[in-house]
């Protein structure tokens, strides 16, 4: 197994409603490695997306670390943390979540216009749309560059968003069930980009999911219940 | 006060810290993250629902355009006000009333002696009745109470403006030593000569409407009228043109939009260029028509009082009349009802003698009475500094009372004009200070709809806050994206405000005219405010505050959803239905 790129260890979650506690994750440890297709196997309500929100740095744990790239995150002052998610990670949803306001290709440019000052942005912009436009003609959205998110459909949209978590060159992708929203033909075709960046590209990924069968893209599955992995990381 | 605002020492640092301020300002501006401008712009222009923080730019473009209008205005009435009583009077005034000063011509020297004192003459004021018989026939004889004031009218010119508000002898042509000196032509050979006097128009006349005429820029109320509706168009446009973007390819979209980019177009173009002229117009206006001719014969009464105060008394206890006929050469309008209607100007010596102050010899066992003035009017070289000066007269008298204990235990006040005219000049400053807090609600209302609508903004745009923040985006950065929503509709309503408010006040006069002549309602009556035009003083400093007060307003109200949106955690925001 080549280098670990992420690493959790002992990662427990707990949500507060009122004054009981409701631990989401407990003692979570697994690790992922360059150039991996992890997948994350659960039920609804297991804390997929909890786990996946924590190794990708959106939210902390209530007890242990995660280990990005040899740094442990949650010491690092929450800049590094913003830092590390604008030019090393990049996040699609199940509900894709574009802007509504942004075209496509704005919505693609996010990334970059978030690290990029406007006085640097007329010199910038040129490149960063070169490479968005670049992005979205793989996708095979050239054409709706400069549509609203409202007028694509599911599975144009879960492009756009995967074109927003692409752009930057990212070193590793979380993807919340990103078929979840999509019927079957739609949803194969974004695992087979997901598979095609992860074996060409040479780009992690790490996807949580409740169906087996999209999970049988990956080239590792773990098993989530309760909180828990089933098998060893 | 322009001139002392320019004059200002303060004024380079103050202009040098704007500028730092300003130049720190954009350096933050441009070195902010270019999604903030663009989300903020989108926010702002996007759509129909953009109309909701536009309506809310307009109760402060509406703030804007009234303090800054009304503060000209009144500021304006202020000026013009504290002119013309300072045209009358002087910089300070050393008031004595009946009583009157003695050995005056001994303390104006020592006052001239004073540090940044420019003149100083002595005046004489009592109380009168005036009869004339007016020119018109069948008019009876008319007697009114006034105000008889003996000046000399080459040291009177020096203390202020009161040449200049003569109706005759307004001018280089006419020497300000000679103004009461009755010429020739106006006195008849058959008659021996009276003293000449000048009467104020208000109390010389009556008022009589008639038909007057004035110049006026015909068209500038269609320019104000057409800038504000480019304006609007313009406005239209962008909301237009945000609209079709989420449209492409829909010819009616791209048609409105055209429509609405031609509409503004045609209208600044109309605007610019419509023309605007000079033109004479006639308009019905109440004036002051004098009742008596230059040359007639007015006669003056008063009751001289002594210098302890008691009146001069005739046999049989009956107070002694001092009368003495005058002859009109000049009537003044200085525009300040108080003087017009009541002051009547003669020389020195003969208000004097008639108030009861000349001087009077031995006689009886009576001491000698030395002649005395009621006021000592002061000139200095720099108003600022007149209450300075006020300390150093006082302190002079007392000094003069001491070398001279004749002059006896007489209470004197040493008033800068303004004091002595607080009355009227506080009256203004007052309304327009209520006026100011009137207004400031209305800010106040504006601050708390800003920041409702930045705290729904933040909540109704919470996903989108998660989404930033998953994608790179810092707390402070996607709060500090609220506070610039918040400061671009302050600065959205700011502009309009002060645009409108220059624009009315660059064509005041006009608008009054036409809105007197279109409408029917006579915004501003003349003859009731005596003033030719709608007086105005536009303070930068004033725009300056309320611009930034206003901006400033809106940044801090926009400070709610500021810290909602940086305080939401990226998870909770993008679970957010």
């Amino acid at each position: 197994m080549s280098e670990a790129i992420l690493q959790a260890q002992g990662l427990t979650k707990d949500y507060w409603m009122g004054a009981s506690r409701l631990r989401v994750l407990q003692g979570v440890t697994l690790k992922a490695a360059r150039g991996e297709f992890l997948c994350i196997l659960g039920p609804s309500g297991s804390g997929k997306s909890t786990l996946l929100h924590l190794l990708g740095l959106l939210d902390r744990p209530t007890e242990g670390s995660v280990i990005f790239e040899g740094q442990d995150a949650f010491s690092k002052p929450k800049r590094w943390r913003d830092r590390m998610r604008n030019e090393a990670i990049g996040f699609v949803f199940q509900f894709y979540y574009l802007m509504p306001d942004l075209s496509v290709l704005e919505n693609t440019l996010l990334p970059a216009m978030i690290r990029t000052p406007l006085v640097k942005w007329p010199l910038a912009k040129r490149r960063h749309r070169q490479r968005a436009s670049q992005v979205l003609a793989d996708l095979g959205l050239a054409e709706r560059a400069n549509h609203l998110p409202q007028e694509l459909s599911g599975g144009e949209r879960q492009r756009a968003a995967l074109a927003r978590a692409l752009v930057h060159h990212p070193r590793i992708l979380f993807a919340d069930e990103p078929t979840g929203n999509l019927d079957t033909v739609t949803g194969a075709e974004i695992m087979r980009v997901l598979a095609r960046l992860n074996k060409k590209g040479g780009l992690t990924v790490v996807m949580v999911t409740h169906d087996e069968r999209v999970a049988e893209q990956a080239d590792r599955v773990l098993h989530l219940r309760d909180g828990r992995l089933l098998h060893g990381a | 006060m322009q001139d002392q605002w320019l004059a200002s020492p303060w004024l380079l640092p103050a202009m040098v810290a704007g500028g730092l301020v300003a130049l720190g300002l954009l350096a933050v501006v441009l070195w902010t993250p270019v999604y903030k401008h663009i989300i903020c712009l989108k926010y702002l222009f996007c759509g129909w629902k953009a109309v909701v923080p536009m309506v809310s730019a307009l109760p402060a473009a509406l703030g804007v355009f009234l303090l800054i209008l009304v503060f000209a205005i009144m500021d304006g009435f202020v000026a013009e006000t504290r002119e013309m009583t300072r045209g009358t009077l002087a910089d300070i005034i050393v008031d004595a009333h009946m009583e009157g000063i003695p050995y005056y011509d001994d303390f104006v020297r020592q006052i001239e002696s004073i540090d940044g004192v420019q003149a100083a003459t002595p005046i004489v004021q009592t109380y009168a009745v005036m009869r004339l018989k007016p020119r018109f026939a069948g008019i009876k004889p008319l007697v009114r109470p006034c105000i008889l004031i003996g000046i000399r009218p080459a040291e009177k010119a020096e203390m202020g403006r009161f040449h200049e508000y003569l109706e005759r002898q307004r001018g280089a042509g006419y020497p300000a030593a000679n103004v009461l000196t009755v010429p020739q032509f106006l006195r008849p050979k058959s008659e021996p000569p009276h003293p000449g006097c000048i009467g104020g128009i208000g109390l010389i006349g009556t008022p009589m409407p008639r038909w007057v005429e004035e110049t006026v820029q015909a068209g500038a109320e269609w320019r104000v009228l057409l800038a504000f509706m480019t304006a609007v168009a313009l406005v239209t446009f962008l909301f237009v043109w945000q609209a079709s973007r989420r449209h492409p390819g829909r010819r009616l979209w791209r048609m409105a939009r055209l429509a609405w980019a031609g509409a503004a177009v045609a209208l600044a173009l109309e605007a610019t260029f419509i023309p605007v002229v000079p033109t004479r117009i006639e308009r019905k206006e109440v004036v002051d028509v004098p009742l008596v001719d230059y040359g007639a014969d007015i006669v003056v009464s008063t009751i001289p009082v002594r210098p302890s105060g008691a009146l001069e008394v005739e046999a049989g206890g009956i107070p002694k009349v001092s009368s003495r006929v005058l002859t009109l050469v000049d009537t003044f309008k200085m525009g300040y009802w108080e003087a017009d209607s009541t002051n009547v100007y003669v020389n020195f010596a003969t208000a004097q003698q008639m108030a009861g102050m000349e001087a009077q010899p031995a006689s009886e066992g009576r001491p000698a009475v030395p002649a005395r003035a009621s006021q000592i009017q002061v000139k200095t070289a720099n108003p600022a500094r007149a209450a300075d000066i006020v300390r150093k007269i006082e302190d002079a008298w007392r000094a003069f009372v001491r070398e001279r204990p004749e002059a006896g235990l007489l209470p004197v006040s040493v008033n800068t004009w303004q004091t002595q005219q607080r009355m009227i000049l506080t009256l203004v400053v007052v309304e327009r200070n209520v006026t100011a807090v009137m207004l400031g609600l209305m800010f106040l209302g504006f601050g708390i709809l800003v920041a409702l609508i930045s705290y729904v903004m933040a909540y109704i745009k919470s996903r989108d806050v998660g989404i930033l923040k998953a994608v790179g985006a810092r707390d402070v950065g996607v709060g500090s994206l609220f506070l610039g929503y918040g400061f671009i509709i302050g600065a959205i309503g700011t502009a309009g405000g002060l645009a409108a408010a220059l624009l009315t006040l660059h064509y005041l006069d006009p608008i009054e005219i036409w809105v007197n002549s279109t409408l029917g309602i006579d915004v501003f009556p003349r003859e009731m405010y005596y003033f030719d035009h709608i007086p105005q003083h536009l303070s930068p400093e004033w725009c300056v505050a309320v611009c930034v007060g206003v901006l400033a307003l809106s940044t801090v109200a926009s400070i709610i959803g500021g810290v909602l949106a940086a305080l939401k955690q990226p998870v909770e925001a993008l679970r957010y239905e």
